[in-house]
């Protein structure tokens, strides 16, 4: 049960400090999470404490409403992407974050280099040049590598680690490792978007 | 927001990019990453004896980060390695009026220097074993 509204009585509650994106969606923490359930309690619960549902309540209630919404709806966005979840997770079992645990081995590092490199040379280049089409492939095994990745942490974080296990450690790698990912594949979408725009115009 | 002028100075006239052979026992390699943002850079020094003579970088990631690695390149030129290591990431902030924000571009630079020269200084060792093996 969310701690932000009492279903029975109608009756809008402060987000408790340090609010735990789980409870308040009425959660217990976990990496896995039903989808499906979690948007249907999202809807049931911006709807029992919709500002509007408030509009003639008193000024502190209407405020409250619009705070706890804005709290659900935040927490719906940590819950709802497996990589922001995880995130989560690492932290509130006291793993390190992206700046205590930053070390990545040279040979990964370098392969992120050689990503960079291909991107460059894409990057302007003729549509359907092999560059771009280098990019593009680039882009497929990026998918791919990422879905493995965010599964392993799945599995690293199933059940819970205890606080101050190592597994905590090598989540957060890999984590940084879907961070790398994450800026090859948002620029080879750029890169994408570039072909769509330059051969429409031709 | 802003870069400074020597930020963009670096940018617009990046000193030293480019390769070293990687493989030559005299040059030392290091890549270094800043996960936040998912920037990369690569540092590598040639030496002769105990001196810097050399130095290249390649960077992808933002302005800041292009001008805190091509400034590091040109510092560790001439430089001893024990000297190369006494450069710190403040100082870096302080001559490119790096804002807090852009603090952990220069922490990257730092960090490739010193992984640089733990390279060399490995590569310099394993063949000190083999002369004497």
């Amino acid at each position: 049960m969310s701690p932000l509204f009492c279903a029975a009585c109608s009756t809008l509650f402060a987000p408790p400090e340090d609010a735990d994106p789980f409870a308040l969606l009425g959660l217990e923490p976990a990496i896995a999470v039903d989808a499906g359930a979690l948007r249907k309690e999202l809807l049931r619960l911006q709807r029992a404490m919709h500002p509007d549902f408030f509009a003639g309540a008193a000024d502190e209630t209407r405020a409250l409403a619009e705070r706890n919404t804005a709290e659900l709806n935040a927490a719906y966005e940590v819950l709802e992407d497996e990589v922001r979840r995880a995130d989560w997770l690492v932290k509130r079992q006291g793993g390190p974050d992206e700046n205590e645990e930053r070390q990545m081995p040279q040979a990964f590092l370098m392969e992120v280099m050689e990503w960079n490199e291909t991107l460059e040379e894409a990057r302007g280049s003729e549509p359907s040049s092999s560059a771009r089409e280098a990019a593009l492939e680039l882009g497929r095994e990026l998918d791919t590598e990422r879905e493995s990745l965010v599964r392993s942490v799945a599995e690293l974080l199933d059940p819970l680690p205890n606080t101050g296990s190592d597994v905590l450690v090598e989540a957060r790698r890999r984590l940084n490792a879907v961070r790398y990912v994450d800026r090859a594949l948002r620029q080879i979408e750029e890169i994408r978007l570039e072909c769509r725009s330059s051969s429409s115009t031709s | 927001m802003a870069y400074s002028d020597k930020v963009l100075d670096h940018y617009n006239k990046p000193r030293n990019v480019g390769s070293l052979d990687k493989a030559k026992s005299t040059v030392g390699t290091g890549v270094v990453g800043a996960p936040e943002c998912g920037d990369v850079m690569k540092l590598q020094i040639e030496i002769e004896g105990d001196r810097i003579v050399d130095a290249k970088f390649k960077t992808f990631g933002c302005g800041s980060a292009i001008a805190s690695s091509s400034l590091a390149t040109e510092w560790v030129k001439g430089k001893t390695l024990d000297e190369a290591l006494e450069i710190r990431n403040t100082q870096i902030v302080q001559e490119l009026s790096l804002p807090p924000v852009k603090i952990h571009c220069s922490v990257l630079a730092e960090d490739a220097i010193k992984a640089a020269i733990a390279d060399v200084k490995t590569k310099r060792e394993s063949d000190l074993k083999k002369e004497s093996a």
